[in-house]
């Protein structure tokens, strides 16, 4: 594990916990940024008793200083195991993303978050799939088993059942895929998964986007096995290009009212940029 | 139409191998992560059942053409107006002389390549004649049978002012002749074109035969007789009552020819203007249709199917140079 450097994330709304942690969250406590009053019958804290306040109340109410919580959160990583992430291009895709997971399982263990991987296909992987624990050994070792695991599945339909698997808590979702998903899973998980934070990682190769030119090429589907012949020309290259651009305003459109931008990850993860655009607010 | 057969049947045992390029592609083919990011193409789907089509037509047409096909000949019945006729055309020595008796030299002509001139102008002027040519010297040769293929007839005529050898033996000849003819086409017209610059000896029991076969195939006889100068004629009489047919062969064959029952004339000629003179009278006799049945050869088709194997593979090897994976050196696996 040389070499990793921390990946940094900063959840958005608000997180209910029971953990005080590193995150803002909407539980209340005694210390931490200063949040409002409340009469002391709601909130009977005597340590906090704010004396001014309670002085200045004309019917003689007591009042108690309230502050934000900071907690710790629940970060899962969902991950595709469909047969599209074992595309080896110029990248080994299922490579970048265990390592990506594994990146993920060191830095939110050590913050002191807990760390959980739902790997799915058609359906959700029991084998290695954690829930979210605390402990890095055990979060790095479910990231070793899923790492062990090959990509071969013809579907990436198990999201939803990993979503449902989640619960209703709100967390930080990583959802690690390429996204070559039909139309209506896409909105589907997008869906299930509004009520967490979701922080779309796609992994795209630079192979992906750049057709050649000229030529014949055999194409063969990693998860259908559908076969198609293609007479490259520049028209056929430009409509190539235009199509995969379409696809990612796609799925920005998709993600826009459900989950944070898509963010695109195109060969080999760089954690420092990745931080950058995670702790963005 | 006519029937197809194949030299080796065997062949097509292996045929279901044609089938596998249905079954897989030619190119090898490049793993993406989905078909959804490559867009459909009507051009390409053409290009991709080409090249299935290809594929199968390659391995089909080379077994095809391994099988070694073809049409079975046939016997076409066709129509000529003339009829046939077989020139017998003397090739002894004497024949490389001009009609002086001379070696020929400069601008004359010896009696072959005469002969040859005018007999050529005579096939041409009468095309849908059958004519079959046959030469004698010593041994009577065949040189083509009866046909309309006029080309085959001209070869053959060009070739008879070859210097020729030898003795003049007619009644082998005559009898070669005779033979070409078919006896089941007895009620066409027919007839023998002797052209010889003299005559030989018959002797007696080969009389008989000829008469004989004369008789049986009903042709009738041209004898164009090419007289040297100063030599005896076919009428010259001799001084002698008692001349014997070494004496006077010419006579004498004449006589035979007379005595043989079937149409026949004779045409002295000495020179080239008489000699054409004498055809144009042939020709004006001999004018009746004619139906005869020509066998035509069988046709193989394996070229052909090799073509089509070649073009078709062809077709497959440019796919195969032009065939790209993605990325720089073939790109994905």
């Amino acid at each position: 594990m040389n070499g990793i450097v921390d990946i940094l994330y900063r959840p958005r709304g608000r997180f209910a916990a029971n953990h005080v942690g590193a995150h803002v969250s909407s539980e209340v406590g005694g210390i931490g940024v200063f949040r409002d009053q409340a009469p002391f019958m709601r909130y009977p804290d005597a340590r906090r008793i704010d004396i001014r306040a309670t002085l200045r109340d004309p019917f003689g109410a007591t009042y108690v200083r309230r502050f934000e919580q900071r907690a710790s959160i629940d970060v899962y990583a969902l991950v595709d195991l469909s047969g599209s992430m074992g595309f080896v291009g110029a990248a080994n895709r299922f490579r970048v993303a265990v390592d990506l997971c594994a990146a993920l399982a060191y830095s939110v263990t050590r913050v002191g978050d807990r760390f959980g991987v739902f790997s799915y296909e058609g359906a959700l992987i029991d084998r290695s799939t954690i829930p979210a624990t605390r402990s890095r050994r055990a979060a790095l070792a479910a990231v070793e088993r899923l790492g062990a695991e090959t990509p071969r599945g013809s579907s990436a339909k198990g999201v939803l059942d990993a979503a449902a698997a989640l619960g209703a808590t709100r967390k930080l979702v990583f959802l690690i895929s390429d996204f070559r998903w039909p139309e209506p899973l896409l909105e589907q998980a997008f869906d299930a998964l509004s009520p967490h934070d979701v922080a779309p990682l796609v992994l795209i190769d630079s192979l992906e986007s750049a057709p050649p030119k000229w030529g014949v090429l055999a194409l063969r589907d990693s998860e259908s096995g559908g076969r198609r012949l293609l007479v490259m020309r520049p028209a056929l290259q430009r409509r190539w290009i235009e199509a995969e651009q379409a696809r990612r305003r796609n799925l920005a459109r998709l993600s826009s009212l459900r989950s944070r931008a898509p963010i695109y990850i195109e060969d080999s993860c760089d954690p420092v940029d990745l931080s950058i655009r995670l702790t963005a607010a | 139409m006519n029937a197809l057969g194949f030299d080796h049947i065997e062949a097509l045992f292996l045929a279901p191998l044609a089938l596998i390029p249905l079954l897989r592609s030619v190119l090898r083919e490049t793993t993406i992560p989905s078909l959804l990011s490559a867009p459909a193409d009507s051009l390409s789907a053409v290009a991709r059942g080409c090249l299935k089509l290809g594929g199968v037509i390659a391995i089909g047409a080379s077994l095809l053409g391994a099988a070694g096909p073809y049409v079975a000949g046939t016997e076409a019945e066709r129509f000529a107006e003339g009829a046939q006729i077989v020139m017998l055309i003397d090739r002894s020595g004497s024949m490389n002389e001009t009609l002086a008796g001379r070696t020929p030299s400069g601008s004359e002509e010896s009696k072959a390549a005469a002969a040859k001139r005018i007999l050529k102008r005579f096939v041409e002027a009468r095309r849908h004649d059958l004519i079959g040519v046959a030469a004698f010297s010593t041994a009577p040769m065949l040189v083509t049978p009866i046909t309309d293929h006029i080309d085959a007839t001209e070869a053959a005529i060009d070739a008879i002012d070859r210097p020729g050898l030898d003795y003049t033996n007619i009644a082998r000849g005559l009898a070669m002749a005779l033979s070409m003819f078919k006896t089941s086409e007895a009620d066409l017209s027919r007839a023998v074109l002797l052209i010889s610059d003299g005559a030989g000896v018959i002797d007696p029991k080969q009389r008989d035969d000829l008469k004989a076969e004369f008789r049986k195939t009903n042709v009738s006889l041209y004898w164009l007789f090419l007289r040297t100068e100063g030599s005896r004629g076919i009428s010259d009489q001799s001084a002698g009552d008692d001349e014997s047919p070494q004496a006077a062969p010419e006579r004498h064959l004449d006589l035979f020819f007379r005595s043989l029952g079937v149409p026949y004339r004779a045409f002295e000629v000495e020179s080239a203007e008489a000699t054409e003179e004498a055809l144009k009278q042939i020709d004006r006799l001999e004018r009746h249709p004619v139906r005869y049945v020509e066998t035509m050869p069988r046709t193989d088709l394996s070229a052909s199917a090799f073509a089509l194997a070649l073009v078709a593979t062809a077709l497959l090897i440019v796919a195969k140079l032009a065939e790209v994976g993605l990325g720089v050196n073939g790109g994905a696996r």
